[in-house]
């Protein structure tokens, strides 16, 4: 913790990384009790407002809601699943990977074959195929869909993070003291790769922000009036030359999460991975 | 190796491209008029879903057609018609028509074409309208008698319908329908990529020798709307048969391109009245007196009530002779709040609402009655689909939805079809023998001022009772400025032959 | 060289080996899903009898096996079935004319973005930590922050809305080809190199720094050979190594971005066509659109493993890919 701290300093990019993260989870946290009206509030009023107007901070759309409640409630959505894909698929890759691994031949080579066969379909197919075939995304299907086909990359990522420990000494020694198998990949290994699967977890987190955007980008994701950014994105485009805070603000928030993240991922594989 | 693999691909692209085929420009002189249309799902008549009208519009004829401007027949394929009772239908035919396979047309396509409605391998969409045909005698070449089982004093109104095409007897509709579509009416389809584009060329052997006005109608496939609208502000099209009322506050301002309202469209919330809870008429009440027109009109049309929009609670048109003002029923939330508490709802109620989301106007509708709607304690999911998802999969066994409804020039065909106990597109689920004998009075009385007064009578039910709300749409359509004598009346077919460009 | 070979032969016999689980998968998948065709295909009005003539017309009554194996000696004659919605339209008709359209603009993307990145990702390893690479690097972190459709909206707001200069849609008009209208490949594939710049010159960079540090470098220095000799000849021929697994690896990405920036600019492709496909639930159309794509995506990262140990001839002895 000392070390992170130490190489935290000097880190201009980073800390500002630190913060927009912060400002978005704090958003999804606590957003809803500051925002000025309810995302689904239709002030017919005021449609298309520019910045500033009526109370409107970043303008309206338009039905007339306010764009700046909707971007804080919609952090809410984006961040669940996009937390809980990364966990999901990061534990679940954490268990096939390390079994695979661990185990003998026979099982890797079923394991690899299985991962390229998963893998051969890009993600956003294999989910824009099965949401759009399911009809009427939820965030509960939206993190299962995405989790599962990120899985033969965690998978991966842990199963060659396993072969680098397997045959030093700490793990040898447990083996001659007799532990499990289950002992020694999930108590022994594990808290000493802990480092690259933060790592893992972490671009799983960036990534999936960008999958579940272009999902709703192409119809497939979260339904209204859920104010999901990527759906925001697509729904204002007609409007784009007559209110282009409404396409330019949802297309920031999602930019500004992604880089933040994918900094803050950089910075912890450079600390936790390449210096040790 | 790079460099190699490089060039290797470059050569690939140029290889491929060169080989993709020649271009086929129209020669100067040709006038032609481009479209951008939705991409069609099926369209072989009878089946066809009202999708990418231009194509089949264009390519298919009727009896008689709609004049778009003040809503009378005109004949087309049909030169009169003629009924003693309304039970027996006498029809002339027109002479020297062909088809686009060369074949002529007589009186035995159009017996073919009614009988068409009744084949179980058809599946077709107007087999409970046509049901009422009892016999369908050819007379000669050219005349035709129809015997209906009962009355029915508006049946030829029925022709009008866009499924009712005239098609040849000896034509493979089956197998050839979605591909090669093949009519009477004044363009020929010339060549079709599927889901992308199709080609319309002049029918030189047209029975009017005046019409079409141009020699070529260019078909765009285009699913997303904005790019529809794009390619018109681009100069890629001249029409868009569809844009929404936001994309028509920014057209107006451009000075080569005007948005004109070509008809009424219905837009049904449908509560299906055998459901909770929608079961009991004071939650309907409930929900109707949180309803806003002024809000409606202006975040569902950006414009204000009386302004191509209406708000009625009966499935009557405002702009139709058979329709009677109800009056306002004005928003009151107290109120609506009592109405579901007598109903057993004193904490609110949630249901959920099926809409399909890709069609105009439905996504601003289904998410402003939501807002209007939750103060009283009405806590709406909503459940969009694709248009053809929801048709298929939710449509019709649903308790509470929102659906896209073309005009009916006779609003009895509309009262069989969607409101008598056993109409095929009953949304609502009634089996009310009050509005069924109503109905089929309607359908059967001659004599006007009786129907207007059965017209009345059933409004009035249907505003203290009615499982529906009727909100009128605009039906908006862009043009370039150059397009002149765009004619599209409320049956949808829109009437390319009168159309010309500079 | 033997090793080659058969290190080659086994990279097919894989490929071969997941196209046909995965036409399995494919199958079951649009097999289990929610429901009925021909219902679908006739609408909810549709009487009973004309649903049950319409299945056994389709061979729909047939158990799931049977069809599986017709539809797969099919595909093996190249018969890929019918659109739902054209009857009488193969999905061959459909489909190759928009793969050959995709493909264009896959690789006017590849064309862009593969000589960009690792030219802006060796010029950063050269110039490291310099305000060069600063620029460089955040302009990579930045463009692969931005899914497609975002950076194709801001790049529509640019070159489409305010200058003029390019088509907001990506349409062929009637009677033309690809060919005659290049013009309008240029905004989705730059909307992909946007992405896929920064993924690559990153790797570029690191891998290029690594090489830049190495020891055979420095000797070369010291022996005095000119630096963009150097950096050419040397450094830049073994710091492609990663590069390409990463651009191989990479190549999933770029096919959901086709689906997403073909829709965006309404471009006749290949992902656009699946998209209407799903959205219409159309299933033959469904199945070989992803078929497809997952045999050229597979075929690509094959492609990759093999390109990569033909240029690095230590990997096949160890018989994987890490």
């Amino acid at each position: 913790m000392k070390n992170l701290i130490h190489q935290l300093r000097g880190q201009t990019l980073v800390w500002i990384a630190l913060a927009v993260l912060l400002f978005w989870l704090f958003s999804a946290l606590f957003g809803s009790a500051f925002i000025p009206f309810s995302y689904t509030a239709i002030d017919s009023e005021h449609v298309m407002v520019p910045p500033g107007t009526a109370g409107h901070i970043l303008g309206t759309d338009s039905l007339g809601r306010d764009i700046l409640s909707r971007i804080i409630w919609g952090s809410r959505s984006i961040f669940t699943v996009a937390l809980f894909t990364s966990l999901l698929s990061t534990t679940a890759g954490v268990v096939l990977g390390f079994s695979a691994g661990y185990f003998a031949k026979a099982v890797d080579t079923i394991f690899l074959a299985a991962m390229d066969i998963i893998m051969a379909i890009p993600t956003l197919v294999l989910a824009m195929v099965v949401l759009g075939i399911l009809g009427g995304s939820t965030i509960l299907s939206l993190t299962l869909i995405v989790s599962v086909a990120y899985v033969p990359a965690t998978a991966r990522v842990a199963r060659s993070v396993l072969l680098s420990e397997k045959e030093k000494e700490y793990v040898m020694a447990a083996r001659i003291r007799g532990e499990s198998h289950l002992y020694i990949m999930f108590v022994e290994i594990l808290p000493n790769t802990t480092g690259a699967i933060i790592v893992e977890a972490t671009a799983r987190f960036a990534y999936s922000i960008m999958t579940i955007a272009s999902l709703g980008f192409l119809g497939v994701g979260l339904q209204p009036p859920n104010p999901d950014w990527g759906m925001m994105v697509i729904e204002n485009k007609e409007i784009i030359t007559q209110a282009p805070w409404a396409v330019l603000y949802p297309a920031l928030a999602i930019a500004s999460l992604v880089i933040a993240i994918s900094i803050i991922s950089d910075f912890a594989s450079k600390v936790l991975i390449h210096e040790r | 190796m790079i460099r190699k693999t490089i060039l290797i691909f470059v050569i690939i692209l140029v290889a491929f491209s060169l080989t993709a085929g020649g271009a086929k420009e129209p020669a100067k002189t040709e006038k032609t008029i481009r479209v951008a249309e939705n991409v069609p799902g099926l369209i072989t008549p009878g089946v066809w879903d009202g999708q990418a009208i231009t194509l089949n519009a264009s390519i298919y004829e009727y009896l008689v057609e709609v004049d778009a401007v003040d809503n009378s027949l005109r004949p087309i394929l049909a030169t009169d018609w003629s009924t003693d009772d309304g039970a027996v239908w006498t029809f002339h035919l027109r002479e020297g028509v062909k088809f686009h396979d060369g074949t002529p047309f007589d009186a035995w396509d159009v017996k073919y074409t009614i009988e068409r409605t009744q084949d179980p391998a058809v599946g077709h969409l107007k087999r409970a309208d046509f049901a009422v045909v009892k016999a369908i005698d050819v007379v000669d070449d050219h005349t035709v008698v129809i015997t209906l089982k009962e009355k029915r004093p508006t049946f030829v109104m029925q022709m009008t319908d866009y499924n009712m095409a005239i098609l040849s007897r000896h034509y493979d509709y089956e197998n050839l329908g979605e591909r090669s579509p093949m009519g009477t009416g004044p363009f020929i389809l010339s060549q079709m990529v599927p889901k992308e584009n199709a080609l319309l060329v002049r029918n030189r052997e047209y029975w009017d020798p005046a019409l079409p006005k141009v020699d070529r109608l260019e078909i765009y496939f285009v699913t997303d709307l904005d790019a529809k609208v794009a390619m018109l502000e681009g100069n890629q099209v001249d029409v868009v048969p569809f844009v929404s009322p936001v994309t028509r506050l920014r057209l107006d301002a451009h000075p080569n391109i005007n948005v004109i309202a070509a008809y009424q469209e219905h837009r049904f919330i449908a509560m299906a009245v055998d459901q909770k809870p929608f079961d009991d008429n004071r939650v309907r009440l409930a929900f109707k007196y949180t309803m806003d027109p002024d809000i409606l009109a202006r975040s569902v049309a950006q414009t204000t009530v009386g302004e191509g929009f209406y708000y009625n609670e009966s499935p009557i048109m405002n702009t139709l002779v058979e329709y009677h003002e109800m009056g306002r029923r004005g928003r009151d939330i107290a109120k609506a709040r009592s109405l579901l508490e007598e109903a057993g709802y004193p904490n609110g109620v949630s249901v959920d609402l099926y809409y399909a989301n890709d069609h105009p106007y439905s996504k601003e509708l289904s998410q402003t009655v939501a807002e209007l709607a939750a103060p009283a304690g009405f806590a709406i999911n909503l459940k969009g689909f694709p248009r053809d998802i929801y048709l298929t999969q939710y449509w019709l066994k649903v308790g509470f939805s929102i659906t896209g409804w073309g005009g009916r020039i006779d609003p009895a065909i509309l009262l069989g079809l969607a409101f008598r106990s056993d109409g095929p597109w009953n949304e609502p689920h009634l089996a009310d023998p009050v509005i069924d004998s109503l109905i089929d009075r309607i359908a059967s009385e001659a004599d006007e001022v009786v129907r207007s007064r059965y017209y009345q009578q059933l409004q009035q039910y249907f505003y203290d009772e009615g499982a529906i709300i009727n909100i009128q749409v605009p039906k908006l359509v862009a043009l370039r400025t150059n397009v002149t004598g765009y004619q599209h009346p409320l049956t949808m077919i829109v009437q390319y032959k009168y159309a010309d460009i500079d | 060289m033997k090793r080659l070979w058969s290190f080659i032969a086994l990279e097919l016999l894989r490929l071969l080996a997941t196209i046909v689980v995965m036409s399995a998968i494919i199958f079951l998948l649009v097999e289990l899903m929610p429901g009925d065709v021909a219902q679908i295909i006739l609408g909810q009005s549709a009487t009973e009898e004309a649903v049950a003539a319409l299945r056994v017309s389709r061979g729909l009554d047939k158990p799931a096996l049977e069809r599986y194996l017709s539809w797969v000696g099919g595909m093996l004659r190249g018969d890929l079935g019918q659109s739902i919605y054209m009857k009488g339209v193969s999905v061959n008709s459909l489909l190759w004319r928009r793969v050959a359209h995709s493909l264009a603009l896959a690789l006017t993307a590849f064309l862009l973005f593969v000589p960009l990145s690792i030219l802006f990702g060796v010029v950063a390893a050269v110039k490291e930590k310099r305000v060069a690479d600063s620029i460089i690097s955040f302009f990579g972190l930045a463009t692969m922050a931005l899914p497609e459709f975002v950076s194709g909206v801001f790049l529509i707001v640019i070159f489409a809305v305010t200058l003029k200069w390019l088509p907001l849609v990506s349409i062929i008009p009637i009677g033309q080809t690809l060919w005659t209208n290049l013009r309008i490949l240029i905004l989705p594939a730059l909307s992909i190199t946007f992405v896929m710049f920064g993924y690559v010159s990153r790797m570029q960079r690191s891998s290029m720094i690594g090489v830049l540090h190495s020891l055979y470098i420095r000797s070369a220095k010291l022996k005095g050979l000119p630096r963009m000799y150097i950096i050419t000849r040397h450094a830049l021929r073994n710091a492609l190594l990663p590069t390409i697994t990463v651009i191989g690896m990479n190549m999933g990405w770029l096919f959901g971005g086709l689906v997403v920036v073909e829709s965006l600019f309404g471009f006749p492709g290949m992902g656009s066509l699946l998209l209407t496909a799903v959205k219409t639930r159309d299933i033959p159309l469904i199945e070989a659109c992803v078929l497809l794509i997952t045999v050229i995506y597979t075929l690509s990262t094959r492609l990759t493993n093999i390109l990569y140990a033909v240029l690095n001839p230590r990997i096949r002895y160890q018989g994987g890919q890490e």
